[in-house]
């Protein structure tokens, strides 16, 4: 499974992808792990009191947000991407 | 008054009259400034059906009651005409810190009318206002005019001004100020360039006062803590400017791709925020009483792109980029510096690049025609050549210097022409974004994303989260979202306030500054009146419901990658229902009741359905 940061995310992992272990899992599961590996100043990007805050995170280009949220289920081939909330014009 | 300076200079060019004229109270309040004050006097004083480069056009400059006082963010003016892109009517709105400077030098808009003899520059100072030769700019690059003027009159002085694209009235010719700063989109340059009006100094010691400053205060405060605890206000847009939309895009598959051709651009991330941020950026800038910074104050070197400057913003990386199929920043950021320096809006030069290489590929336009120019998609050094070629009126550059609806027309295909009303579509794929197509279709300029941002919710999920691919509550939306920027866009503040901060505080912050009690509804019903006065402008100026329209390809053309595969905007939808929510009938009008509802004259020769 790819995983790919964006913008302060890349500061954050020093990374602008990695590669995750495949297994049942799903964004919340994931979510914990990298909380874990990363600390706070990743948590306070993407959980608040357990559920997902600001940053946008897709599964293979979809939305989680517009899916099951931290509860989206995770294949072994997925691209999950993840990037702080941003925005323009 | 308090907020508003009180007072209108109005400029006739062909007879070389000055005149000071008071700001009714009436019109301030109902009104607000900036782009609605500006509408209104357009409307009240140009027929519609002026051709936008004759000295019939008026040229409104008008900051808004916010411009200059410490509200967040709180710099900004517009520019409004007939629009010589359009043929509608334009508001094209900049920040930086000539629209204060306006203020403090006594006024709160000025009104240029006719044609002068032969160039001149406009120089402000305190109050009082004169015409000067400017016979020996014309020709002058923006920053090379600014330099000039402000030796010749205060080097404290605050340049606004045409470089030579708009001298030569191109079509989507710009008004610079502050050297970096653009009013835009919809040809306000060619306008400008049209009058023989080179630019406008300005500079002034006075303040803006405030009704109640304790009030005024407590309000921006709070105002302030919302926009820095958010995360895109308070860090993100400061970090990496709006060039990190690219990645956002691209991911949801609504990064518009070789002309609209796709949603997805595989190499994107190479002209994004993050490579902009490592690789070009010097340093993050904000324009007068800024909190949030987003602009990118950049240097390209060690390539054939040398140059510094500011930008480019997401707009312009994506129409000189993706748009293009070209992914090196350093050729997208020397094409975003040679529109600064001529004076250029950036997304219809990407844009009509961008069909001007479709149409090469299907060898409508050949290399005879090109001068020898390979205009393939990808071809980046052809990229910024069509550019440098446009910038400065030579060979093929002067017909792309009509924009690409014209192009295309020219050459048999108006429907590769990615545009409303004959502007071209910004960064955002309306069959990836059902909303924001909507906003498109409607927008009174011409295809505008700032008019109705519903990227916020429906992307970025700001203020929350609204499905992007469905058309329920969208025509609702886009109505909110439309008239609370038309308010917003009057009162001088910045858009990006919006991304921590809504209506209620805007409201307050009105109230607190002007003395005039804006209710969170006032406040919004002013954007309606503006958005429905720039309606009659345009019914009047000879464009109909057809024109409410998207280009065929984003109605039929299914995006063939990325994660929006398969869509098509559906548009024709949602346009009946929103034509009824504004209060308008089927054929796009507004309704008599709707007009006296906002204090707005029926035009009973409008009323009725129109094909």
């Amino acid at each position: 499974m790819k995983i790919r940061y964006f913008a302060t995310l890349r500061n954050v992992t020093h990374k602008t992808e990695e590669d995750w272990a495949p297994r049942e899992a799903t964004v919340g599961d994931l979510l914990r792990d990298l909380v874990g590996r990363y600390g706070h100043e990743f948590e306070r990007w993407v959980l608040e009191n357990g559920k997902l805050r600001f940053a946008m995170v897709f599964v293979n280009g979809q939305d989680v947000r517009e899916q099951q949220g931290l509860d989206t289920p995770l294949a072994p081939d997925d691209t999950v991407v993840f990037i702080p909330p941003m925005a323009g014009g | 008054m308090h907020g508003w300076i009180g007072h209108i200079l109005r400029v006739n060019l062909t007879t070389e009259k000055v005149s000071r004229e008071p700001l009714d109270p009436g019109l301030a309040t109902d009104y607000i400034g900036a782009r609605g004050l500006g509408t209104k006097v357009l409307f009240d004083e140009v027929d519609p059906k002026v051709d936008p480069l004759s000295p019939e056009n008026k040229l409104i400059f008008a900051p808004g009651p916010f411009t200059g006082t410490y509200a967040p963010s709180g710099g900004r003016y517009d520019v409004v005409t007939k629009g010589a892109l359009t043929g509608a009517i334009a508001a094209a709105s900049s920040g930086g810190t000539w629209g204060p400077a306006l203020k403090y030098a006594g006024y709160d808009m000025v009104i240029l009318e006719g044609k002068a003899a032969h160039p001149v520059y406009l120089w402000i100072k305190d109050g009082t206002a004169e015409l000067r030769d400017a016979t020996h700019l014309w020709g002058k690059t923006v920053p090379d005019t600014t330099d000039a003027v402000r030796a010749e009159t205060d080097e404290d002085a605050k340049v606004a001004c045409i470089g030579p694209a708009g001298e030569h009235q191109v079509l989507f010719a710009c008004i610079m100020n502050d050297m970096h700063r653009a009013a835009g989109r919809s040809g306000v340059g060619a306008v400008m360039g049209s009058k023989n009006l080179k630019a406008i100094a300005v500079v002034g010691r006075g303040t803006v006062t405030c009704a109640d400053n304790d009030a005024f205060a407590r309000v921006v405060m709070q105002v302030r803590e919302k926009i820095l605890g958010h995360p895109v206000g308070g860090t993100g847009l400061r970090l990496y400017g709006t060039d990190v939309l690219v990645n956002i895009l691209n991911q949801i598959g609504g990064h518009p791709t070789k002309n609209f051709q796709d949603g997805y651009f595989a190499t994107a991330d190479k002209i994004g925020g993050e490579s902009l941020s490592a690789k070009v950026l010097q340093r993050p800038k904000g324009c007068f009483a800024c909190i949030i910074s987003c602009g990118r104050v950049t240097k390209v070197s060690h390539t054939k792109y040398a140059g510094e400057g500011e930008g480019p913003e997401y707009e312009t990386a994506w129409g000189f980029g993706s748009d293009c199929g070209v992914d090196d920043l350093d050729a997208v950021t020397k094409a975003n510096y040679y529109c600064n320096e001529y004076g250029l809006d950036t997304i219809t030069m990407g844009a009509t690049v961008a069909c001007a290489m479709e149409l090469y590929g299907l060898g409508l336009i050949t290399r005879k025609d090109t001068g020898g120019l390979a205009l393939e998609f990808g071809n980046a050094e052809a990229m910024v050549e069509a550019t440098r070629l446009t910038v400065q009126g030579e060979g093929f550059g002067q017909k792309l210097g009509l924009g690409s609806y014209r192009l295309a027309a020219a050459y048999g295909h108006p429907e590769l022409s990615m545009t409303v009303k004959k502007q071209e579509m910004p960064a955002y794929d309306p069959r990836a974004i059902q909303g924001i197509g909507l906003n498109y279709a409607t927008a009174n300029c011409g295809a505008a994303h700032v008019r109705g941002y519903t990227i916020s919710p429906e992307v970025l999920g700001v203020p929350t989260k609204v499905n992007k691919d469905t058309i329920e509550g969208k025509p609702e939306l886009v109505i909110t979202f439309q008239n609370l920027t038309a308010a917003l866009d009057a009162s001088g503040a910045c858009l990006f306030t919006t991304f921590g901060i809504g209506a209620d505080e805007l409201a307050a912050m009105l109230s607190a500054l002007t003395g005039v009690e804006y209710s969170t509804a006032e406040f919004l019903k002013c954007g309606d009146r503006i958005w429905n006065l720039e309606r009659l402008f345009n019914l009047k100026a000879g464009l109909t419901a057809k024109d409410d329209s998207l280009p065929p390809r984003i109605l039929k053309e299914p995006l063939k990658s990325g994660a929006s595969k398969g869509r098509v905007s559906r548009f024709p939808e949602m346009l009946p229902t929103y034509y009824k929510l504004r209060g308008w009938d089927a054929a796009g009008v507004p309704t008599p009741a709707k007009l006296q509802a906002l204090g707005l004259v029926a035009e009973p020769a409008l009323s009725g359905s129109l094909t």
